[in-house]
């Protein structure tokens, strides 16, 4: 009879112990399969954390005569690491006109001075999406008619309601910016909304008339770029914050950037901002260091529990051992046998493994799912009566967190089970292997 | 024979298989121990995280429900014990207060000290670490100290002003805020020398009073001093009317909050408190997904483990049916038999569990070290130890019991027949 139909005809006369066997493996596979697939998904999540701190750098290319063209602009979006979330900014002064050329009427009262040739000019702002801009987000800024301005196009403004009252103005109306040197040099636009300051501005005595909060106005990237350096067609701007996901890469990113053509990077100011990261960096290491222990701990004790398994299984068989050399098959035959036997259950655990940690790792990736869902709803019940600037969290672009069994991970799992498998069997036999058949028989109880 | 003695027997007997079966368990209560201790550490350090995020809460005067004489608020400033009272609270890490003034400075000559536009802007603060400047990491503390709560007459200042001014700490420095109304002069030690990181050409800052001044003329003196550079000159026009506090864990923030709102002997009326935990609520859920596989990965390893134990232990048992067979002939009853196999595995566990106890303590450490990750406060507990024994005995009894039951449901004569 030779020892592949021996094999096969043990499995399946015993098959109690076959089927123990192979519950032993599929489990251990199973949670070797889902260890794996939970520590890419804490990749994931700690990926997530990192952009959710939101590092980046700002370019601030104010002194440079043409600013940062829009091809550097979007040559830096192109580079790898950048999470494609940005603002692009500028500032300058215009003079304000209406729409036949009028001189507009600004707020002097509370001005230090007003300077000469700023009599009717006021400070111009402009970023890719005005509801982000400083004044907005920390200066107590607020809309009260008409839209944001979120296109980098379009020659609009955002007025503030005392100017607009001043001079008649109200959302749809055309006006006139003019560059404060060159007179003849104005941009028609359109005023699209209507803003005021809920904050008493607190520079009052100090600020020159066109920094007055009721002076500014704030328009698209393309009008400013107008301004500022005469470009028709295409828009260069003064400032980028460019967002990275990984605050780790900020310096390479930055030291890449400085390596485009095009701009004098050597007049330019580069500033790193990751202090968030920077705070939390360490105890960010700590949880990833965590769950690797988690992962290296579960490893090595199931390859420990598997070697003994297979041992404490094999020393049961030491009367067949006997009995088989007695019988004058080979040694190596015999231990080929028993291998043999462990293989073909191992495949098969294996096999069935890949769907049990399919459907595990599915499971909580659903869990996770509806968690998110479930916080959500609990961040709205804030702090009843102290008053919260609470706005819906903002879209991230964090990457959804997916659970699932990797093709590496498995080919993993497969070759380090099989190599364990024959290993541990192999070592359980060599003491058995090494009697005589008379001794083996002799000692059975 | 009595069948503890035949339990103790058997067990040395057999003491290879023993050995296994004790190796085995060690090895799933070292893994179950271990993975109890790691849900914790894990818990630990999310709320490290969580208080990297330097989540706060600003406590200002309210000046809609105040008066207003004109010019400004006539709402109450916050008072020192306050400040002081609040900090207090349960969870908050720390916190600062401002206080501005804009003095002219002098060094031990008496000469005013060079520096850019205007004046100086000065900070006065509690614990100037806590400065929203600082904490933005605009400006970072390169030598010296910070103002601490404890300190008085201390100033730090910008490390261009050191060196335009030939300035090191130790220094005394005198300021006077407006001599014109007889404001006293303020003696004040130079404690730290500060590094200024951010832009400030960014245009972006541009819109209230500090930032007309130039970054290098920012200086933070302790609030004593503050209090003594506007000391006889007007009354009310000059306070503190806000106050920053931070908390400890992010998670919590709500309930410090509300905490505060209930210290009866501040008037609420004419306080206001905003919430500040923009960067926490950025990355709780990312934060919050960890902690959900990491909690998933024990329970995973927990049912893993207890579904080994069971294999183990019946396929040892179902190994034996020969021996249950005999036992079972020479007239010993069944509920001793089964108890004899229960008093062997209690036997091994006595023996496993405390050293898994041990070894389970060693094993985190040693695995972190061996890959250059160590992490402190993975530490497996009593109660973990308690959780671990009690469970694991239960499900080694009723594993046992469980095991025995298809063999002893048979006489004795069919187990021995049905033997090969």
């Amino acid at each position: 009879m030779n020892l592949c139909k021996r094999a096969c005809l043990y499995s399946i006369r015993k098959k109690g112990k076959t089927l123990t066997l192979l519950a032993f493996l599929l489990v251990m596979a199973t949670l070797m399969l889902t260890c794996l697939s939970i520590q890419s998904a804490t990749e994931t999540a700690n990926a997530n954390i990192k952009k959710a701190l939101l590092g980046y750098f700002t370019i601030n290319a104010k002194t440079l005569e043409n600013g940062i063209p829009e091809d550097t602009v979007s040559q830096i979006l192109a580079m790898d690491g950048l999470s494609g979330r940005y603002t692009l900014r500028s500032y300058t002064y215009a003079t304000y006109f209406d729409a036949d050329g009028n001189l507009l009427e600004i707020n002097t009262e509370g001005a230090a001075q007003v300077p000469e040739g700023y009599e009717n000019a006021g400070r111009v702002v402009a970023n890719s999406n005005s509801q982000e801009d400083s004044y907005f987000t920390d200066g107590g800024f607020e809309m009260v008619e008409g839209n944001p301005i979120t296109t980098e196009t379009g020659s609009q403004v955002l007025i503030h309601e005392k100017f607009a009252q001043r001079n008649g103005l109200s959302v749809g109306d055309t006006m006139l910016l003019g560059n404060v040197e060159d007179k003849d040099k104005t941009i028609p636009v359109t005023v699209a909304g209507i803003f005021t300051n809920t904050e008493k501005q607190d520079s009052i005595g100090m600020a020159p008339s066109y920094d007055l909060y009721d002076n500014i106005v704030f328009t698209d990237l393309s009008t400013a770029s107008f301004l500022l350096y005469g470009t028709e067609g295409t828009t260069n701007v003064q400032y980028g914050d460019f967002y990275v996901n990984d605050p780790d890469e900020l310096e390479r990113i930055m030291t890449d950037v400085q390596e485009l053509d095009g701009v004098d990077w050597e007049n330019c100011t580069l500033t790193r901002y990751d202090n968030d990261y920077q705070n939390a960096k360490e105890s960010l290491e700590g949880l990833q260091n965590i769950v690797f222990i988690a992962i290296a701990v579960v490893s090595v004790i199931c390859f420990l529990v598997l070697a003994l398994f297979l041992t404490l299984r094999l020393r049961g068989r030491i009367h067949e051992t006997g009995v088989y050399l007695a019988m004058g098959i080979s040694k190596g035959s015999v231990l080929l046998q028993y291998l043999l036997e462990v293989i073909l259950v191992a495949a098969i655990a294996l096999v069935i493994s890949f769907g049990t940690s399919t459907a595990i790792s599915h499971q909580i990736g659903s869990s996770l799912l509806s968690q998110v869902t479930s916080e959500t709803y609990e961040t709205v019940d804030l702090t009843g009566e102290s008053e919260t600037a609470e706005e819906p969290t903002e879209d991230l672009g964090l990457a959804e967190i997916e659970v699932a069994v990797s093709a590496e991970d498995y080919a993993l799992v497969w070759a380090f089970g099989m190599v364990l498998c024959v290993a541990s069997t192999a070592l359980a036999a060599y003491p058995i292997m090494k009697m005589k058949p008379k001794s083996i028989l002799s000692q059975m109880s | 024979m009595n069948l503890g003695i035949r339990a103790i027997l058997y067990s040395a007997r057999k003491w290879k298989k023993t050995l296994l079966v004790f190796c085995l368990l060690l090895a799933i209560t070292t893994l179950v121990l271990s993975g109890l201790a790691i849900a914790d550490a894990q818990e630990e350090q999310a709320e490290e995280v969580r208080g990297t995020t330097g989540a706060s809460f600003t406590v200002e005067r309210d000046i809609s429900t105040g008066g207003w004489n004109g010019n400004y608020s006539t709402q109450e400033f916050m008072s020192e014990d306050m400040i002081q009272q609040i900090a207090a609270v349960d969870g908050i890490e720390g916190y600062d207060a401002t206080l501005i003034t804009l003095p002219r400075i002098f060094n031990d000559k008496g000469e005013e000290l060079a520096h850019e536009n205007y004046s100086f802007y000065n900070y006065g603060s509690y614990n100037s670490q806590y400065h929203e400047l600082f904490l933005s990491g605009r400006f970072e503390l390169v030598e010296g100290t910070h103002i601490t709560d404890d300190m008085t007459g201390s100033i730090i200042i910008s490390r261009e002003l050191a060196e335009w001014n030939g300035l090191k700490v130790g220094d005394t420095l005198t300021g006077i805020y407006y001599p014109e109304n007889n404001t006293p002069e303020v003696d004040m030690k130079i404690v730290g020398i500060f590094d200024v990181v951010a832009d400030k050409n960014d245009q972006v800052n541009m819109y209230d009073d500090a930032s007309y001044y130039a970054y290098s003329s920012y200086v933070f003196c302790s609030m004593d001093a503050a209090e003594g550079l506007i000391k006889g000159w007007g009354e009310d026009g000059e306070g503190i009317s806000e106050a920053y506090y931070y908390v400890t864990d992010a998670a919590q923030l709500e309930n410090v909050i509300r905490e505060v709102q209930s210290i009866s002997s501040i008037n609420w009326n004419n306080y206001k408190i905003t919430a500040n935990d923009e960067v926490y609520q950025n990355i709780s859920s990312a934060l919050s997904d960890t902690g959900t596989l990491i909690t998933t990965l024990i329970i995973v390893i927990t049912v893993v483990s207890m579904v080994l134990i069971i294999l183990i232990l019946s396929m040892s048992i179902r190994s034996r049916k020969r021996e249950t067979g005999i036992l079972l002939a020479v007239g010993i009853a069944k509920p001793a038999v089964i108890l004899q196999y229960v008093l062997e595995t209690l036997l091994i566990a006595v023996v496993a569990f405390p050293l898994a106890y041990l070894s389970s303590k060693q094993v985190a450490g040693t695995l972190g070290t061996l890959f250059g990750k160590a992490v402190e406060n993975v530490i497996v507990t009593p109660e973990h130890f308690m959780l671990v024994a009690i469970v694991g005995g239960i499900l080694l009894v009723t594993a046992v019991l469980v095991s025995s039951i298809s063999t002893l449901r048979l006489k004795p004569k069919q187990i021995l027949a049905q033997m090969e």
